[in-house]
C-alpha cells in the first residue's frame, strides 16, 4: 500500500523540463590561452598596453624593469635608456599572430619603441569565470564571428 | 614539441644579477631584463633546513635559444646556484613565438641567426 502511494506520489509530480538546447550553439573547443611578454622603453609601456588592450586581453601587468645590455649594445641599438617596462598579458592563441604582427609593425614604426615580445604557452587556469575573463568570452556571441574588439584596431 | 627559443628565468638575492648576466654572456647569452621582486619563503621551512633567505630578490628573464638553454642553466647553477651567495633559482619556459630580436652579425644574410636573445 505504502509503496502504491509513493508510486502515485512519484507520478503526481511535474515531470522536470529539459533546459531548452540553445540554437546555433556551436560546439568550439576552449580557446588556449598564453602569456605575452613585451618588453619595452618604460615610457612606452602605457602604449603598448593600450595596443594590445585592444585585442580583447583583459589582463595585463606592467612591471618595471631593467635593461642589462651593455653600453656599447645600447649605443649600437640607439637605446641610451636602460629603464624598461616589462608587460605581461593574458592572450587567447587564435588572436597571438595578429598582436605579433601588430607588435613587430609598431617597434619598427614608433619611435624609441624598440622592444621584444615573447610568448609562453599556458597548460592551466582554474575556474570556469577566471577562465571566461582570460580568454575574453562573452555569453551570446557568435562563435562565427568571434568578438569583435578582438579585431585589429 | 620543441620551440626555437626559451626564456630563463633566475631568480637570485638582490645584487646578483650583473653575475646572471655574465655567467650567460659567457654561454651565448645576448642581454636580459631584471625585474625586482620579494621572496616569500615559509619559515617554517627555512628552519628546518637552517639556511635564511633574503626576501628581496631579483628576477632575470633572458631569451635564449633553444639549443644553448641547457649550457646557460648549468652555468647559472655554478655561478648563482643555491650553495652560492646568489642563492638562485633558475628554470626555462618554452616560447613559442617571438618578434623583436636584433640582428647583430654584420655578415647576417637576414636570417635571424642564433644567440639574439637581446631582452
Amino acid at each position: 500500500m505504502e509503496q502504491n502511494e509513493t508510486k502515485r506520489r512519484r507520478s503526481d509530480r511535474p515531470e522536470k523540463k529539459s533546459a531548452p538546447k540553445k540554437k546555433n550553439a556551436a560546439l568550439t573547443a576552449p580557446k588556449k590561452l598564453k602569456l605575452l611578454f613585451t618588453v619595452v622603453d618604460r615610457k612606452k609601456a602605457e602604449l603598448f598596453s593600450d595596443l594590445i588592450g585592444g585585442y580583447g586581453v583583459n589582463l595585463q601587468i606592467v612591471l618595471a624593469g631593467e635593461g642589462t645590455a651593455k653600453t656599447e649594445t645600447l649605443r649600437l641599438l640607439g637605446l641610451d635608456d636602460t629603464a624598461r617596462a616589462v608587460i605581461v598579458s593574458v592572450i587567447r592563441d587564435d588572436k597571438a599572430p595578429a598582436i605579433f604582427e601588430m607588435l613587430e609593425e609598431k617597434f619598427e614604426s614608433v619611435r624609441g619603441g624598440k622592444g621584444i615580445a615573447w610568448s609562453v604557452p599556458m597548460t592551466s587556469a582554474v575556474g570556469v569565470a577566471i577562465y571566461q575573463f582570460l580568454s575574453d568570452y562573452r555569453e551570446g556571441q557568435d562563435p562565427a564571428r568571434g568578438n569583435e574588439r578582438g579585431s585589429r584596431p | 614539441m620543441t620551440f626555437s627559443h626559451e626564456c630563463i628565468v633566475c631568480i637570485v638575492n638582490t645584487g646578483f644579477s650583473d653575475a646572471v648576466m655574465d655567467a650567460a654572456r659567457e654561454f651565448g647569452a645576448r642581454g636580459g631584463t631584471v625585474i625586482h621582486g620579494r621572496g616569500t619563503a615559509s619559515r617554517e621551512a627555512e628552519r628546518f633546513f637552517g639556511i635564511s633567505i633574503q626576501p628581496d630578490k631579483e628576477l632575470v628573464l633572458i631569451l635564449v635559444p633553444h639549443d644553448l638553454t641547457d649550457k646557460i642553466l648549468h652555468a647559472l647553477y655554478r655561478a648563482v646556484g643555491l650553495k652560492t651567495p646568489g642563492q638562485g633559482i633558475a628554470f626555462s619556459l618554452p616560447v613559442d613565438q617571438v618578434v623583436g630580436l636584433s640582428v647583430f652579425s654584420p655578415d647576417a644574410s637576414g636570417e635571424a641567426p642564433a644567440g639574439n636573445g637581446d631582452a
